[in-house]
């Protein structure tokens, strides 16, 4: 099967008053069906920009963005799906009604709407909270909302970008845990941004590891240990070093650049 | 129940000061409130004075369509300019600006172009109405969180979906106040445009029994004006609160 997405010497700039800002340079990257892949790199370096160009947010400069072989030119929420850091729910729906929007705009019937929503909100612990408003949820609950609305669009791929960044330590470890298991159910191809290593040791099956801005792909490291993971297992210490040698290096110069 | 209570004996309180103070002076100049019922009666009978009744409904009409101007007018101009940043930043200064200074100014020339009729009153309360509606609009659709359209956009929302879906319940609460604060100045511009110069309506009526000193309808009047002033933003209320409630 061929790959379902697959970037081409991908590049963006940001125009500002300054001038231009080069954001992401030369991205070359195929994502194999079904995989997870984690994004790995300082903050600012361009992967959520990466991000929104797969997802057809974000209009790239050049290069090219093929989803199962054609261009990106804007969102197809029938085979991307995007989760952001910000859940983003619509503070007027309820949790079961912030589900329901994707089917919403595709014209699915109502009963049919709340059956798919329901099906998703229970897996995901928020049973007996479908009629909550988000502002009477915690940040984890939010963001599980938010992913069963991601996952209502039933698409191939899920785009997702350090959806748990926001959260504390112990929920992002359970999140963690929880988006194993989906994942396990679901079979999707996941691409998810993250700055954690750990977050992308836990769950990835490949690990691309950006520069910092302009961002490039520095390197892809394949994770191969079984799930679930231990992060004091030998090879995943050896490999979290590896990954922490490149972060770091880069890190620094993010660092430098912006004082 | 204790600020009822409370607000109660303030209002007591209020009009027995009034009677005492009214009672011993001269009665064209002090209405008591124990004058009032007898007066609010010959009004609303039209004794020796224009009936009330059709000088009333003119005036609804005339907020009717000052509102209804205001508005379609508010509506229109508000998502033009809130919706096109380039226009946005051409206009709406000229609009803060245009809102600061008085309205009354406006209202001699008002009557010149269109005359002592209703037209003249309807334009007065378009013009006072329509301002709180298109700075409320502005407001509002500057207020609607940008990351919710980029994530409707992400599930497929095209510029209408992000319209009806977003942008419109994201803003219902600002946008709702200003309805509300534009009805009420819609009623005050069509009210004082009847007492500046008219032939009909209730400011005309109000005029007319003021002219002749009948001081006692003339404070009837008001208590009747304010009644109804009272029911129109009390109804306007109940739709903002319910607008508020929907868009959470």
């Amino acid at each position: 099967m061929a790959d379902p997405i697959l970037l081409r010497e991908v590049s963006k700039a940001y125009q500002t008053a300054a001038g231009p800002i080069p954001a992401v340079r030369s991205v070359s990257l195929a994502v194999r069906d079904q995989e997870f892949l984690s994004i790995l790199g300082p903050s600012g370096c361009g992967k959520s920009t990466l991000l929104g160009m797969i997802g057809g947010l974000v209009a790239a400069d050049g290069g090219q963005i093929l989803i199962d072989g054609e261009a990106v030119t804007r969102p197809s929420p029938r085979k991307v799906a995007m989760v952001f850091q910000d859940p983003g729910l619509f503070p007027w729906r309820t949790a079961l009604d912030n589900v329901c929007f994707g089917l919403e705009l595709q014209g699915v019937p109502q009963a049919r709407r709340r059956e798919v929503a329901l099906g998703l909100l229970e897996p995901v612990g928020l049973k007996g909270f479908e009629d909550r408003y988000p502002r009477e949820l915690s940040g984890g609950m939010r963001q599980r909302v938010a992913i069963a609305r991601a996952l209502a669009l039933d698409t191939p791929i899920l785009l997702m970008d350090e959806p748990f960044g926001a959260l504390d330590e112990q929920t992002r470890l359970l999140m963690g845990e929880w988006l194993v298991g989906i994942r396990a159910r679901t079979r999707k191809t996941i691409v998810f941004v993250t700055h954690s290593l750990q977050e992308a040791i836990t769950l990835s099956d490949r690990i691309a590891v950006m520069t910092s801005r302009p961002g490039t792909i520095k390197d892809v490291l394949p994770v191969d240990l079984p799930y679930p993971r231990d992060l004091n297992s030998p090879p995943a210490v050896a490999l979290r070093a590896k990954l922490w040698d490149h972060v770091r290096d880069e890190s620094l110069r993010a660092m430098e650049g912006r004082a | 129940m204790r600020v009822w209570t409370w607000r109660a004996l303030f209002l007591a309180g209020v009009l027995g000061a009034w009677e005492a103070v009214a009672r011993p002076l001269d009665p064209v100049l002090y209405v008591a409130p124990s004058a009032i019922p007898g007066a609010l009666l010959r009004v609303l009978r039209g004794q020796d004075m224009p009936a009330l009744s059709g000088h009333l409904w003119l005036t609804l009409q005339e907020i009717g369509a000052a509102y209804g101007l205001a508005v379609a007018g508010g509506l229109w101009l508000g998502f033009l300019l809130g919706l096109r940043p380039l226009l946005g930043r051409i206009y709406e200064p000229i609009l803060a600006a245009l809102y600061a200074i008085p309205s009354v100014v406006w209202y001699p020339s008002l009557m010149l172009f269109f005359g002592l009729g209703p037209s003249s009153k309807i334009a007065f309360g378009f013009l006072l109405g329509f301002f709180p509606i298109v700075l409320s609009v502005l407001a509002g659709v500057r207020q609607v969180d940008r990351h919710l359209i980029t994530v409707a956009t992400s599930m497929g929302a095209g510029p209408w979906a992000v319209f009806r879906k977003v942008v419109l319940p994201g803003m219902a609460s600002t946008l709702a106040g200003g309805l509300r604060t534009g009805l009420a100045l819609s009623v005050v511009g069509v009210l004082v445009g009847e007492v500046l110069g008219a032939r009909s309506g209730v400011g005309y009526v109000l005029n007319y029994v003021y002219g002749l000193l009948r001081t006692p309808e003339y404070v009837g009047l008001v208590v009747i004006v304010a009644a109804v002033v009272l029911v129109i933003d009390g109804v306007a209320g109940i739709f903002e609160a319910r607008a508020k409630r929907w868009a959470g």
